[in-house]
């Protein structure tokens, strides 16, 4: 496994990839250890993804390169 | 020559006229006086083309519409007597002649046109201009469907290309809020209506795309405004909006207006959302249904983890029962195999031994019986069958005890698995075993010795007594064998005659033997 932060997205897949991979018991007993622990490991990393990601609305400003720049934004009231 | 520095204090502003009081009007003296002029300059019946927007049924059955064309709007009033008049339904793009006059609308401070008469006239020319890039673009395959990319499931950074201050923006917020609120919303600021606005929108789309790294990635964007009129949404019609979808490789959500405006850029974008609202559902899903999906996934790696390790366990415990090195008991049972089939054996040499002594005593029995009388025999007979009783029983025993000590062994092997103590019981017993029938084999030599003297005793006891009384005994003196018959004897043979009180020697001369009745044969001495 890469060291690199799964998107939600990915782990969730990569969770349920093991999970059938262990239904199928076409993998060994050690194997299958290891594919739970991972599974457990990525279940928490989704829980940490969907609790810890901060709610942050923001509006672009453009700079003279035309870059992008975003400041605090402060929607207004809604009709609904 | 040089000029003078520029000064504005000495520049003097030109002396404003001063305005009599008189001369003042009021804003309702001055709207009589457009409308006194309007009227004196224009016809009171004025025939008008141009394209309509804005209509607006209200609920008293009054029309107000504007009419347009590309440099001018009018707005223009339908009373409900005149508007019930039309045999069509007036509505936006249309492009109409209109019949009636121009007033002034005091409160608004503006002039109308109140229509009496209206007739279509061909298509209006936005709507054409619509169907003009519909087509272009549909040819060109910004419609095609296998274009349409689909939605990430869980988007992280959602962007929003629309007004910064439109109801659209805040219920879109609001929405994402609500359902999925750990995600980020990055708000792109544009014009969405007027001159200028599509281009804006579209320069948004490509900015977005152009910066999607360095704002952290940017998973999908929606692209909209709340409802208006025609109008209002046609920067979404136009060709430099609908470039920009397309060739945004962020996928974009279209939201335009309400359900039924239908827009260019709906029909580029990867999905087309009713409302802004519905953009918002479309684009997240709701946290509390993925917190569920999670928990449903979690247990079911659970389950199917124990499923496994319980399945490995019942294999191996098969495994277990099955496999010999695992089983000591086996071990044991093969030696108590062992062990059973030499106590079987050894049994059998019982019974053997049994056998040649009896075939032994029988033998001594017919010796006795050959050569004592029967009152010999039978007193003789009858120790001899309380010595083989006592053999036998002493056999028994003996088996009896062999057997019980048997059952000992085995009762022990099958309560100690060990092999050290298995390995010391079989040696014992195999010590056991070889003792066994050395002490038998003792026992019986020291029976058929005394078997044999008896036997001795009995011959010398019957001799002395058959001699005494002039019997003698004469056995051919190299075999020893006592002579019974003629047959077998030899003319030259030695013989040794044993008498009660002593023996002598002599020689077989004319041998023959006696014929029936026949009376002449010689006697011998």
């Amino acid at each position: 496994m890469s060291k690199r932060k799964l998107t939600f997205e990915e782990a969730l897949k990569q969770l349920e990839t093991l999970t059938e991979q262990i239904e199928r018991g076409d993998i060994g007993l050690q194997e299958s250890i290891d594919k739970y622990e991972e599974g457990i490991a990525l279940v928490r990393q989704c829980r940490d993804l969907l609790s810890h990601a901060e709610h942050r609305i923001q509006q672009l400003q453009q700079r003279d390169d035309g870059s992008l720049q975003s400041v605090p934004f402060k929607p207004p009231a809604s009709t609904e | 020559m040089t000029r003078a520095p520029f000064d504005p204090s000495r520049i003097r502003p030109p002396e404003e006229p001063k305005t009599e009081t008189s001369k003042l009007l009021t804003v309702s003296q001055l709207t009589a006086l457009v409308q006194r002029a309007i009227q004196s300059a224009l016809p009171a019946t004025i025939h008008v083309v141009g394209e309509i927007s804005n209509i607006k049924r209200h609920s008293s059955g009054h029309l107000y519409l504007t009419l347009k064309d590309a440099g001018a709007e009018l707005s223009c009033v339908l009373w409900r007597s005149d508007a019930a008049k039309l045999k069509f339904t007036p509505c936006d793009g249309l492009e109409v002649v209109a019949t009636g006059g121009v007033e002034v609308f005091e409160r608004a401070g503006r002039y109308q046109l109140y229509i009496r008469r209206m007739e279509p006239r061909g298509v209006g020319a936005l709507e054409l201009a619509f169907r003009q890039l519909y087509q272009m673009l549909a040819k060109e395959g910004l419609f095609d469907a296998a274009r349409k990319r689909p939605l990430p499931r869980f988007p992280r950074r959602i962007a929003l290309v629309t007004s910064p201050t439109g109801a659209a923006v805040a219920d879109m917020i609001r929405t994402i809020e609500r359902r999925f609120p750990c995600v980020a919303v990055l708000v792109h600021p544009v014009k969405v209506q007027g001159p200028g606005a599509a281009d804006e929108i579209a320069a948004a789309v490509r900015a977005l795309n152009a910066n999607s790294v360095a704002l952290g990635g940017i998973d999908v964007m929606i692209v909209g405004r709340g409802g208006g009129s025609l109008e209002d949404l046609w920067a979404f019609n136009e060709e430099p909006v609908a470039r920009a979808i397309f060739a945004s490789p962020i996928p974009v959500v279209s939201a335009v207006g309400h359900e039924v405006d239908v827009t260019i850029a709906d029909l580029v974008a990867d999905v087309r959302a009713a409302t802004p609202t519905a953009a918002a559902e479309l684009v997240v899903p709701v946290l509390e249904d993925v917190v569920a999906e999670l928990a449903a996934l979690e247990r079911r790696v659970r389950r199917s983890a124990e499923n496994r390790f319980q399945f490995s366990a019942s294999c191996f415990a098969g495994l277990l029962k099955r496999s010999p090195l695992l089983e000591p008991a086996l071990k044991i049972r093969r030696r108590e195999q062992l062990v059973d089939e030499f106590a079987h054996r050894l049994g059998r040499g019982f019974v053997t031994r049994l056998h040649a002594i009896r075939r032994r005593l029988d033998v001594c029995e017919s010796a006795v019986q050959r050569i004592a009388p029967h009152v010999f025999l039978r007193g003789t007979a009858r120790r001899l069958e309380r010595i083989e009783s006592r053999l036998n029983a002493g056999l028994s025993l003996r088996l009896r005890l062999g057997e019980r000590e048997w059952s000992r062994i085995c009762l022990r092997l099958f309560a100690r698995s060990p092999e050290a103590e298995l390995r010391r019981l079989t040696d014992r017993v195999e010590g056991l075993a070889r003792r066994v029938p050395v002490g038998i084999q003792l026992r019986f030599t020291r029976l058929t010795e005394m078997v044999e003297s008896r036997k001795s005793l009995l011959s010398a006891v019957s001799h002395e007594s058959v001699l005494a009384r002039g019997f003698s005994i004469t056995r051919v003196k190299k075999s020893g064998a006592a002579i019974k018959s003629v047959a077998g004897l030899r003319d030259g043979q030695r013989l040794v005659t044993q008498v009660a009180d002593g023996e002598f020697e002599s020689q077989t001369v004319n041998v023959h033997q006696r014929e029936l009745f026949d009376e002449t044969c010689p006697r011998e001495n």
